[in-house]
């Protein structure tokens, strides 16, 4: 065997799968563990198979990415394997992603739990952009929380650098309701201020529970926006009627954000309004947004493993299982990936839910 | 890997830092003698090992086979490194896209020889990989149907081999990106506005091309290199712009911009022809007879790895059959299920 095939096999048998806890739009993702020492890892086969122009490129993005960030606040790329057909990377093992802890409704969160959130997410998107690399994915599902309460940003498959200022790129990347206004008019020149957008659409979820700027088409999507935060006047964002793929949708007034976020404190309304801002340039950057003053005044941040914890965790959630009644014909690829997403109900909702937070109810602020 | 003791220079400190983080700073950068040293370690072993398998295959055989020494090695890969710009300006590929298939080929035959694996489909399957590692993907198939005599399996069965063999760190830092930040900084410097043509800027750029075809980029780093390059256009106000930046360990780095400068003029040049064709003649009865379809020591091969896998379905037949005994269920009944553990074929 050559030595490279070799290093490989070694490497390989570093690792060991023993469980799936997940399945992605191009991976299946198992809990494992490092062999020696028993270190437990999350490790993502890509079937490149299936792929007819080999390796895809959100595999490659997102092993280009990683292999270079290590930050406290962006997940570890520990190794990378291939076998067989598979590309398999070996990942820090997280326990669950804030969309579950948004959506378990046993939670409660303090002002101080969601700056902590806020905290960590701008931190780990600073390290990004200080390496020149945009995410341009974000949203609750892709940050991922370690046991230790600890928020990592992952999901690298649609992440690109943008050392070259003024290089055209394409503006089909971010989820629909995270996605800026710009890449909605059709933008090919932006810039990391689309990301920044996205976290802005993160703060006003943690604080409502639910997603802030639900679109229902990318059209509906501009409205949705319009009708949240005003029609952009040509003062407040020069050019914009210029962008490839504006459309007049329409003359929303400008509501107060305080009218929705009622309990939310001046500087909180501050630093969202300051990543909700329409003319991409003056949005604030990962950098300021760490020196706002609210992350300096009071309540500080919570401590990481003091953080709301979903009781639920990947790992711990049930698969929808075959059991049988699976029919005999319903075989292949695509009835797995479908039948394998994972789901609760609702009864298992309530009984995994957090006895211990739900003391911390009188102390809740509603809506903060 | 041992790393060279050159001191960096950098047109910002931040960006230094990032560098510094770097997998290509931390896993791909040799001494001079070192890189000498892994090259004809590689190749010593090659030469061993096909050896044996040459005289497997017909004994006596081997003794009049003129094997390939580590610099035709080095001869033969560069001659492809060519290769790779002319397909670049054919597909009109960003510069991006030519420099990181540059660095892979070369990264690539510092774990593997040209005697096992040869350049030519090497080269092609570096420069797709690139293609996408840049964000510049074209699909296969068009990139097969406008170069001559490859199919998609070409490209595709290294494509593995290649990725590993980089140990997949796929993100590369260039020096022709450097020459631009340093040069922008120059324009900085009072007096030397006049003199800072385009035309001189593209001289500079095609040093840093032709460094390229050099172990610069193994040993330096992209802005001592793009250093380099600008002074041998300009060397007066580049020495003017390295005393002002107050470089520490000045010294050491005219010597660093000395050793680089002397690689891109005595090295930098395509190779001649017809010493490349020497080597390639001589690869065509050296090469490891195991990855040449349909001969002996081919087919050997291939048997032995079936044998494996056969023992290996074997195995597994068994393991199910222990678990399914317990029930009673004979083993087919499972097969129109969805095979949940279709997925763990790897696992074993
Ligand atoms: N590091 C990890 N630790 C534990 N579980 C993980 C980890 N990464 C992923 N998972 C699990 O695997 C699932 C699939 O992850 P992945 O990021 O590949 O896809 P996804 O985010 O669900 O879907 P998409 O590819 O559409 O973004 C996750 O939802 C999660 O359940
Ligand atoms: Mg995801």
């Amino acid at each position: 065997m050559d030595a490279v095939e070799k290093a490989n096999t070694e490497r390989q048998r570093r690792w060991v799968k023993d469980k799936k806890v997940g399945e992605g739009t191009y991976a299946v993702v198992y809990q494992g563990r490092e062999a020696s020492t028993g270190r437990k890892v999350a490790i993502k086969k890509i079937k490149v198979g299936q792929f007819k122009d080999g390796l895809d490129m959100s595999a490659i993005r997102e092993v280009k990415y990683l292999r270079e960030l290590k930050h406290e606040n962006v997940i570890e790329l520990l190794d990378v394997f291939s076998s067989k057909t598979n590309l398999n990377l070996v990942l820090e093992f997280l326990d669950s992603d804030l969309e579950m802890i948004v959506k378990d409704r046993a939670l409660v969160f303090l002002p101080a739990d969601i700056k902590s959130w806020m905290a960590m997410t701008f931190r780990g998107l600073e390290f990004c952009h200080r390496n020149f690399v945009l995410h341009r994915d974000l949203k609750p599902n892709n940050l991922l929380i370690a046991s230790n309460g600890v928020l990592k940003i992952a999901d690298f498959g649609l992440a690109r650098d943008y050392a070259d200022p003024g290089y055209k790129m394409t503006c089909q990347v971010i989820t629909r309701w995270y996605r800026p206004p710009e890449l909605l008019f059709g933008s090919r020149y932006y810039s990391s201020a689309v990301d920044i957008w996205s976290v802005g659409c993160i703060f006003a979820e943690l604080m409502l529970r639910i997603p802030y700027l639900p679109g229902e088409s990318d059209m509906d999507q501009l409205k949705t926006i319009f009708r949240a935060l005003g029609t952009p006047t040509e003062e407040e964002w020069p050019g914009h009627t210029k962008l490839p793929d504006y459309v007049p949708v329409g003359q929303f007034p400008k509501p107060a954000m305080r009218d929705l976020f009622t309990a939310a404190s001046a500087d909180t309304l501050n630093l969202l309004s300051k990543c909700l801002i329409y003319e991409p340039r003056k949005r604030i950057t990962a950098r300021e947004a760490l020196t706002h003053p609210y992350f300096f005044a009071l309540p500080y941040p919570t401590f990481p493993s003091k953080l709301p914890k979903c009781s639920n965790q990947f790992s711990a959630r049930p698969l929808e299982e075959v059991d049988g009644n699976v029919e005999m014909n319903a075989s292949g690829p695509g009835v797995k990936a479908r039948s394998l997403k994972r789901k609760l109900t609702p009864d298992e909702v309530e009984d995994r839910r957090s006895i211990a937070r739900r003391l911390d109810f009188s102390k809740h602020t509603p809506g903060s | 890997m041992s790393v060279a003791p050159a001191n960096d220079i950098a047109p910002s400190n931040k960006k230094l830092l990032l560098y510094e983080a770097s997998t290509q700073f931390k896993n791909w950068r040799y001494s001079g003698e070192r890189l000498v040293h892994i090259r004809a370690t590689l190749n010593k072993a090659a030469v061993a090992a096909i050896r044996v398998k040459i005289e497997t295959d017909e004994p006596g055989s081997s003794k009049d086979v003129f094997f390939l020494t580590p610099d035709d090695e080095v001869l033969l890969v560069k001659l492809y490194i060519t290769k790779i710009g002319q397909l670049c300006g054919f597909f009109r590929f960003p510069e991006e896209v030519e420099a990181t298939a540059v660095t892979y080929l070369k990264r690539f035959y510092l774990q593997n020889t040209v005697m096992d694996w040869h350049p030519k489909n090497v080269m092609l399957t570096a420069l797709f990989l690139a293609s996408k590692t840049t964000n510049n993907p074209i699909s296969l198939e068009s990139y097969t149907s406008h170069i001559p005599k490859t199919v998609a399996s070409d490209v595709l069965d290294l494509e593995f081999l290649v990725a590993q063999s980089l140990g997949f760190e796929f993100a590369v830092w260039h020096a022709h990106r450097a020459l631009w930040g340093i040069w922008l900084d120059i324009q900085n410097l009072s007096d030397s506005m006049q003199g800072l043509t385009p035309e001189v800027y593209d001289a500079a750029l095609n040093h840093v091309r032709a460094s390229r075809l050099t172990d610069a980029e193994l040993i330096y780093t992209p802005s001592q290199i793009a250093l380099a390059a600008i002074s041998l256009v300009l060397p007066d106000i580049t020495s003017q712009w390295v005393a002002t930046k107050q470089l520490n360990g000045s010294s050491g780095l005219a010597n660093v911009l000395d050793d680089i400068k002397a690689m891109i003029s005595t090295h930098g040049l395509t190779p001649d022809v017809e010493s490349v064709r020497e080597v390639d003649r001589r690869l065509k009865l050296c090469k490891n007879p195991e990855k040449v379809v349909g001969s002996r020591a081919y087919l050997t091969r291939k048997r032995e790895e079936e044998m494996i896998a056969e023992e290996k379905r074997n195995k597994k037949l068994q393991k199910g059959n222990v678990e399914q005994d317990p029930f009673g269920n004979p083993l087919r009944q499972r097969k129109g299920l969805v095979d949940y553990d279709d997925d763990d074929d790897d696992d074993d």
